[in-house]
């Protein structure tokens, strides 16, 4: 387009599927940007439509210009910002819905375009999942049909036809954008940008009061999935460790300042190993989910001093990660005074009771397994009741769980449990994190959901280490064999929350079974397209192409290439094309025999002239100039090779070669 | 700097695509390169690259790839709907200095259409059009004619940037397209070789006071007059059809002379085409000398192009 063409207004079908894409790209955004956005939009796209019918005009500087402080001024109170991937997109979606307002000419047209597809790209930091993904087909279908639509051209006024050459392009476009997909090399961030942080993130945090975890129970969100190289542990066995609560102030459990200071423990690999990978959604905390006691390579994460996984940054998308766990490895046989006194440390003063019983226990057991069995033994004899909806405690909370209510889940049973070992001076800590998961026979994967949360208990013993122990088992134990739903009593509403959850009808096969699948492929989306980053994309070159990386993809971008240019060129088709080249080589042929076709001159009349002068071929002559007639304008189909012999014919015919010619003219 | 190098481009051009009087459009002839447009595509994809990486998203990147996949496939598409295009240049109508010459193109499909054709001298002012499959199209150009003689068309810039506007397939043609340009008529009076009377009407105003006693009167209108020397006057006050008839119709001859004019070349050119369109208008036999050249006296539509052609070449032979 030369700049002339730039200036001139955008054609009407064009405008048609600007108006179409913008609606389009949009719809992801609805739930990121604030609501007057959404109704600025509307405002607009009316106002538009009237500006193209005229019956309004096209708004002018001040008009404009109040447009935009407004809406920047509207961002920045909706989010009390403008920096920050939120306000950033607000603001770029601001700026697609008002340049539609002011466009005019086809420069403004393709601006729209252009910020139109970055606006979708922006859209995948915020929705990513497998049909938001599928859904922004149709934005970018409908913006490249607004970009052809904007040539001048019969064809560019056809909206079907527009539509169905971006459809074309899109698909054509499709074996290279794999091909590209697999080989481009993934790279670390080059700097860090504000990453979206909107999302209401439910999860555990760093610090536990009983009632969080009941929050927690309620959710069905999805937490991370795991797929075990080997077979799946039995259930009982899968511990999710994210992080200790090692501080206790009488109500709240939380992270100990210690645990903050990066200071790799000491342990020892025993017994089998677990090789799995894992995709965790988004938490917007830096701990990965291991089993014990767990390894993994990924870039920024460490194992910190309470055998947590941890990364430098928070996990603000899902990632990908594969871990290799030693369930029975010996941890810490040495305790540091630090870490003693930590993990001894209990508020003052409060549970009396609770205290005087520790005490006593540690008398009657002064072995610390001993002492964690009779524990144990006392949850299962006394009536110690499994339920999410515990009465309310007092403020000597463990005094009034243990020996008045003894009804409570996870998150009493193992405060208490602590209490008291710490009381009766055995080193203990809260591990808090997620147990089981729902296993998919599908893809051989499990779930792991937010109602999966769960908290437990490791103790130290000197020359042992660290060992777990879940008093949770003792009280339910279809809790931990068989999950949440299972273990609570037939009065609580499992989910009562979310009545549209397909989780709840999980005893309807048919919901099911279309549940699982659908989460299978949930699951295989996100850990072969939005997973496949650095680690992952070298594990699948190196399998599939191990060596030939670079051989491959050349030839594979070669082999694109050159089959596309075939099916846009089809050169099978260009029948009328090889005519042409005959009778082309036809007259060379006679023009170095010293017969030229003069202007305008005519095939036949040419042929007939060429006859005279050459009366011993002239039957070839005229023979190749009748076929060449009947082929190409009297629409006689005939097959070039029929053309391709008669010039052979007569060339054979002709009596001497070029170079004769070129030295004795006759 | 590029007016250095022009010369040594079209010379280049010249070697690479030879003129010719009919064209086809393929890979030897068309060039094909990222418009500014293009430009900007890039610049968007290298955009949406920095936001792939940046934020580690795998969409991000498939759409990245894909458009830059789409990119290049608009090369292919561009070239497709150039490609096979054939252009002929049709006859052109001679024009006199000053006027437009209409320059005739035929844009002709071999097999598939062509969509956004762009033809014209220069880049800033193209002709669009589309041509059909298996069709033709006939596009007309105008030059300006400023001096006489042959106008040979300048190479005729083609393009096209379909689909997308990020490509643009051109090719800069010499359809071997020329066009006599005659020279400017200019009134005046009528330079006829010396010692030859005048003779011409009573309404050429230049010849007033010269040839007025020719005029013989009016006779009886027959079959055959011209209707130029009616005396549509003599008409309307109900006398009947009369002819002017002048004394000597084919008398003496008439010869328009170079040398009868004064001022510089093309000043008597333009005063002696003024004299060869008045004078076969008035259907006068005529013969027109010029320095080396003297045609036979005559008159019609033959001579009159035969001594307009003589005009435009004087001293331009070609």
């Amino acid at each position: 387009m030369t700049l002339g063409n730039l200036a001139k207004p955008i054609p009407r079908v064009s405008l048609n599927w600007l108006l179409i894409a913008q609606a389009l790209v949009i719809v992801p955004f609805s739930l990121h940007v604030p609501v007057s956005l959404i109704v600025l939009w509307l405002a607009c796209t009316f106002w538009r439509i009237q500006i193209f019918r005229m019956r309004v005009r096209m708004p002018g500087t001040w008009v404009k210009s109040g447009l935009l402080v407004g809406t920047a001024g509207g961002i920045f109170l909706a989010r009390g910002s403008l920096v920050g991937l939120d306000a950033g997109a607000a603001l770029l979606i601001a700026a697609f819905i008002l340049k539609m307002l002011e466009m005019q000419t086809r420069r403004d047209a393709l601006v729209l375009i252009f910020l139109g597809f970055f606006c979708v790209a922006v859209g995948y930091l915020f929705e990513d999942a497998l049909l938001w993904g599928l859904f922004t087909i149709l934005p970018i279908v409908t913006l490249l049909a607004a970009l052809i639509g904007l040539q001048q051209s019969g064809f560019a006024s056809k909206p079907a036809d527009t539509l169905l050459l971006s459809v074309k392009l899109l698909l054509q476009a499709v074996p290279l954008m794999l091909l590209l997909f697999l080989f481009f090399p993934r790279l670390d961030p080059l700097w860090s940008l504000p990453q979206p942080s909107n999302k209401a993130l439910t999860g555990l945090s760093d610090s536990m009061a009983p009632g969080d975890v009941t929050e927690l129970s309620k959710s069905a969100a999805l937490v991370f999935r795991a797929s075990f190289e080997g077979p799946v542990p039995p259930r009982n066995q899968q511990y999710w460790r994210a992080l200790t609560l090692e501080q206790f102030d009488g109500r709240r459990w939380s992270q100990s300042s210690r645990a903050q200071v990066p200071d790799a423990p000491d342990w020892r690999r025993d017994g089998e190993k677990i090789s799995y990978s894992v995709v965790m959604e988004p938490t917007g905390k830096p701990w990965l989910m291991t089993l014990d006691v767990g390894e993994t390579d990924l870039a920024g994460v460490r194992q910190m001093s309470d055998f947590r996984s941890q990364r430098r940054r928070p996990i603000d998308q899902s990632i990908l990660y594969t871990v290799n766990s030693w369930p029975d490895a010996v941890r810490e046989t040495v305790l540091s005074d630090g870490a003693r006194s930590q993990d001894l440390q209990l508020p003052a003063k409060v549970n009396p009771e609770t205290r005087e019983w520790a005490a006593d226990l540690h008398r009657r057991y002064p072995k610390p397994e001993m002492l964690v069995e009779a524990l144990l033994s006392n949850f299962t004899e006394q009536p110690f009741h499994y339920t999410l909806k515990p009465p309310a405690l007092g403020p000597n909370s463990i005094d009034d769980f243990l020996f008045g209510s003894r009804s409570g889940f996870c998150a009493h049973y193992a405060g208490a449990m602590t209490f008291v070992l710490r009381a009766a001076g055995i080193p203990a800590r809260v591990v808090a994190g997620y147990q089981g998961g729902e296993l998919n026979p599908d893809g051989n994967y499990i779930s792991v959901r937010q109602f999966d949360a769960h908290a437990w208990v490791e103790y130290w013993q000197a020359g042992i280490g660290w060992r777990s122990v879940d008093p949770t088992a003792a009280v339910a134990p279809a809790r931990i064999e068989q999950g949440l739903e299972q273990a609570l009593a037939a009065d609580e509403d499992f989910l009562g929350d979310s009545p549209m959850s397909a989780l709840r009808y999980r005893h309807l096969a048919w919901v099911n079974s279309i549940r699982l699948s659908w989460d299978n492929l949930n699951y295989g989306w996100q850990r072969w397209v939005l997973g496949y980053q650095g680690q992952q994309q070298l594990q699948v070159l190196g399998r599939w192409f191990s060596g030939f990386q670079a051989p491959v993809f050349a030839g594979g971008a070669v082999a694109i290439l050159g089959l596309l240019a075939l099916w846009v060129f089809k050169p099978w088709r260009r029948e009328s094309d090889s005519q042409l080249r005959l009778f082309n080589a036809f007259e060379r042929l006679l023009a170095r025999h010293g017969l030229r076709r003069q202007q305008g001159e005519g095939a036949q009349a040419f042929a007939q002239r060429a006859a005279l002068r050459f009366p011993a071929q002239a039957e070839a002559i005229e023979g190749f100039a009748r076929e060449f007639e009947a082929q190409r304008y009297a629409g006689v189909s005939g097959s070039v090779g029929h053309l391709r012999r008669r010039l052979k014919y007569l060339r054979r015919s002709l009596p001497w070669r070029l170079s004769a010619v070129r030295d004795k003219p006759q | 700097m590029i007016e250095q190098f022009k010369p040594v481009w079209q010379r280049w051009v010249g070697r690479r695509i030879p003129p010719a009087s009919r064209i086809e459009l393929n890979h030897r002839r068309i060039f094909i390169l990222p418009t500014r447009v293009g430009g900007t595509y890039a610049f968007v994809l290298v955009l949406l690259l920095l936001v792939s990486i940046n934020y580690q998203n795998s969409l991000a990147y498939g759409l990245t790839f894909l458009m830059v996949s789409v990119g290049l496939l608009a090369i292919l598409h561009t070239y497709r709907n150039f490609t096979g295009l054939v252009l002929s240049a049709s006859n052109a109508r001679s024009v006199f200095v000053g006027e437009p010459v209409q320059l005739r193109l035929r844009l002709e499909s071999i097999s598939s259409g062509h969509h956004a054709i762009a033809l014209g001298w220069d880049t800033e002012q193209l002709e669009q059009t589309d041509v059909g499959a298996h069709s033709q199209q006939e596009v007309a150009l105008t030059l300006p004619a400023i001096n006489r003689g042959w106008l040979r068309a300048p190479r005729l810039r083609v393009e096209s940037v379909f689909p997308l506007g990020i490509f643009r397939a051109w090719s800069w043609l010499d359809l071997e397209q020329t066009v006599l340009i005659y020279p400017r008529p200019v009134p005046g009076s009528m330079p006829l070789l010396q010692g030859v009377q005048p003779h011409a009407e009573d309404d050429g105003q230049a010849t007033r006071g010269e040839g007025v006693d020719d005029y013989q009167g009016l006779r009886p209108w027959q079959a055959g007059d011209s209707l130029r020397r009616m005396h549509w006057k003599a008409w309307s006050r109900g006398q009947g059809l009369m002819v002017k008839e002048f004394t000597d119709l084919s008398g003496h001859d008439l010869c328009l002379d170079f040398m009868a004019l004064g001022g510089d070349i093309e000043e008597r050119l333009s005063r002696l085409c003024y004299w060869v369109l008045e004078l076969s208008q008035r259907q006068q036999p005529f013969a027109l000398r010029l320095p080396g050249f003297l045609s036979a006296v005559d008159s019609g539509d033959a001579h009159r192009e035969a001594c307009l052609r003589q005009l435009a070449l004087y001293g331009v032979r070609a």
